[in-house]
């Protein structure tokens, strides 16, 4: 019983160590600051354009479109994994119903493209 | 196993791919030709599973059926698909540039049902029927520029997903206790434990979602309503069909449990759907919902079949849901032409109907009186089979209810032949259908009366497909 | 060793949150989140019983997926509608679809 979660407390404390200990490291190497920190040290981004407007920004609906086409033969993938775990025992038939499957959504690709929704308006 | 016994499935899944792409390849103008392809290959699909029929055989371990039973659906939802694409055929030329996605997404809409009808297993289940539901959700939001048809897609595609995520809930405690998923394991593997008792109860609810029985009929009105009429009228015929096939499979075969005895609680479902549904309908203005709530109460009536679960009424339930198809896409089909003609879908559009039109009016009563089980039409001899059926079984006061909702219903089809053939109406410009739908018309009408006069054909059928319960 | 109960458990109460969630949410995303919740129990169900119940074949696994590819589908179709509405009505609030009474 204890052994089973003593697996998932060491993960716990290695991830929090590996952080810790990398920040750590870093503080004792850097070079100590002569002077007091200013505003531009502190910019979450020292070099590169000021950032204008607010994090929650809307987005234009463009990035939406792609999102969902990603997210379809994103997710169509998955039946990739089974197939790739057992191929050697599969044989050629199961082969010919992945290239199938596969054909299948590039023609869904293939209908996205030439409806425009992979175009930037 | 032969891939050849899968022919209709695969044809009808190519025909779907096929009419897409012919979207993005035809020029413009060549268009027109995209009603004609669905035609043909439906007709194709029709007369492969037609072919196929009185095949008894499992593929793939079980998983898919190829049996008279599915066969009988396959060939159900064929024809209703043909029926819709040719009386609607005038109402999708009006979406111009979109109607080739149309057609499309109601081949593949199709092919979610047959899968759904000749399912051995409940993923297999479970596809068949989301491929099923999220075509419809798209045809429903199809106007986009229509409110009343985006909203009704969205709460359409809401209901649905809860109503999904309820039933594979019940299927995930019904797989927890039998430790599989094919249907004709499960009952070899039941026991009597509060988990299956609640995925039972789940799973009844699921279904009784997409069947829209009462108290799960919500969605039915709003969704039929706004969605386009061609639509509605393959929504309450063919996914409804495509609902009580699969229930009907899994419950009868996979899910028979003598401590629990879910039939009485269906009997319940049933009489509440029939009361309500027919009550309702009573007072609507709109074609669309009035159909809606008719659609509700015929489930209610279909559902009594699987209650009594015998011969008569299996058989029953088979027979109604292919004469349903026929009397409810009649009175579809004249709805849309009324639609195409006057862009109203209110009652009122039909005033003095029986002049403007008296074919369309005719063919309308007609399937209105089939729907009320007026003998000698078709509706008559399948609500026979059904409460004969429950009489038989024991459920005496199931068969009163419907027989005494039957009563009430004419009231409310009578309605609209009043409002036909007794009102008046400012506009007396003669409606004339085009020949395709006046090609489904009489199809319709002749399967009504035909079905109603002659129905030993139909009732073999039945009885083959019921063979394997 | 965590037993099956208590998986079985924890399916339950996510779909209870889910369920809760689709009541109470007004925000149309908020309630296709809330659906993937339920969805998402369903396929703890799965996954576990497989694990506990019938591990000699792979379906609870199988389904799960086949879940997951269906979900993502239906989240696809419903965040474009829900997009096609906000053109109309420039909100996503279910409240404001009142064209058709429930």
């Amino acid at each position: 019983m204890l052994s089973d979660y003593s697996t998932i407390g060491i993960f716990l404390m290695l991830t929090l160590a590996f952080p810790l200990a990398a920040m750590g490291m870093a503080w004792a190497v850097r070079p100590k600051p002569k002077c007091k920190p200013d505003d531009e040290k502190l910019l979450p981004y020292e070099c590169g354009v000021d950032t204008i407007g607010r994090t929650w920004s809307r987005f234009k609906v463009n990035y939406f479109l792609y999102a969902l086409v990603f997210l379809a033969f994103d997710v169509e993938t998955i039946f990739l994994f089974p197939w790739a775990v057992k191929f050697s025992q599969l044989g050629l038939f199961a082969f010919v119903e992945m290239l199938l499957f596969i054909g299948i959504l590039l023609i869904g690709l293939w209908y996205a493209w030439k409806e425009g929704a992979l175009e930037w308006h | 196993m032969q891939i050849s016994m899968l022919a209709p499935e695969i044809e009808i899944a190519l025909l779907g791919l096929l009419l897409l792409v012919l979207g993005l390849l035809l020029p413009h103008k060549g268009r027109g030709i995209m009603g004609t392809v669905t035609f043909l290959g439906l007709v194709i699909a029709l007369l492969l599973s037609a072919a196929g029929f009185g095949q008894e055989e499992a593929l793939f371990n079980g998983v898919y059926q190829a049996d008279s039973y599915g066969s009988f659906f396959k060939l159900l939802f064929i024809l209703a698909g043909l029926l819709v694409v040719l009386s609607g055929s005038a109402y999708i030329q009006r979406l111009g540039r979109r109607a080739n996605e149309f057609y499309s997404f109601l081949v593949f809409a199709l092919l979610g049902m047959v899968v759904m009808a000749a399912a051995g297993e409940l993923i297999t289940l479970y596809i068949g029927l989301e491929l099923m539901t999220i075509s419809f959700y798209i045809l429903t939001a199809y106007l986009l520029n229509n409110e009343l048809s985006v909203e009704a897609g969205l709460k359409y595609l809401i209901l649905g997903a809860i109503s999904s995520a309820v039933l594979l809930f019940g299927i995930s405690l019904v797989y927890a206790v039998s430790g599989t998923t094919v249907i004709s394991e499960i009952a070899g593997h039941m026991q009597f434990q509060p988990a299956m008792v609640a995925g039972i109860i789940l799973m009844i609810a699921g279904f009784a979602f997409k069947l829209s029985l009462v108290p799960f009929h919500m969605w039915a009105p709003d969704i039929y309503q706004g969605a386009p009429i061609p639509v509605t009228a393959f929504l309450a015929v063919g996914s409804k069909a495509a609902a009580f096939a699969a229930f009907v499979r899994v419950f009868m075969l996979a899910l028979p449990l003598p401590q629990f005895e879910w039939g009485l609680v269906l009997a319940v479902l049933a009489a509440c759907t029939i009361i309500l549904g027919n009550l309702v309908a009573l007072v609507q203005t709109d074609i669309k919902r009035l159909l809606a709530y008719s659609s509700i109460a015929q489930a209610g009536y279909i559902l009594v079949g699987m209650v009594a679960g015998n011969e008569y009424g299996l058989k029953g339930v088979l027979f109604y849901a292919m004469l349903y198809v026929f009397s409810n896409l009649g009175a579809f089909a004249v709805a849309t032409a009324v639609e195409v003609e006057t862009g109203s879908t209110s009652i009122e559009a039909f005033k003095a109907l029986g002049k403007r039109s008296p074919m369309l009016a005719a063919i309308m009563t007609v399937c209105l009186l089939s729907l009320a089980g007026i003998p000698p039409l078709a509706g008559f001899v399948g609500k026979f089979y059904l409460f004969s059926g429950a009489i038989g079984a024991g459920y005496l006061w199931l068969a009163f209810v419907g027989l005494l909702m039957s009563m009430v219903s004419v009231y409310y089809y009578l309605m609209v032949a009043k409002a036909m053939y007794i009102g008046t109406n400012d506009d007396m410009t003669p409606i004339k259908p085009d020949t395709s739908t006046r090609v489904a018309l009489w199809i319709c009408l002749a399967a009504t009366v035909l079905i109603g006069v002659y129905p030993a054909p139909l009732s073999a059928l039945a009885q083959t497909a019921i063979q394997l319960f | 060793m965590i037993d099956l109960t208590a998986y079985l458990l924890l399916g339950t109460v996510l779909f209870g949150i889910g369920v809760y969630g689709v009541l109470s949410k007004r925000n149309a995303v908020g309630v296709l989140m809330s659906v993937e919740l339920m969805l998402n129990a369903v396929n703890i169900n799965f996954i576990a019983v497989n694990k506990f119940v019938a591990s000699s074949q792979v379906i609870g696994q199988l389904f799960a997926i086949f879940i997951i590819v269906v979900a993502a589908a239906e989240v696809a179709v419903g965040l474009a509608l829900i997009l096609a509405i906000f053109r109309q009505k420039k909100s996503v609030d279910l409240n404001d679809f009142n064209l058709l009474k429930w």
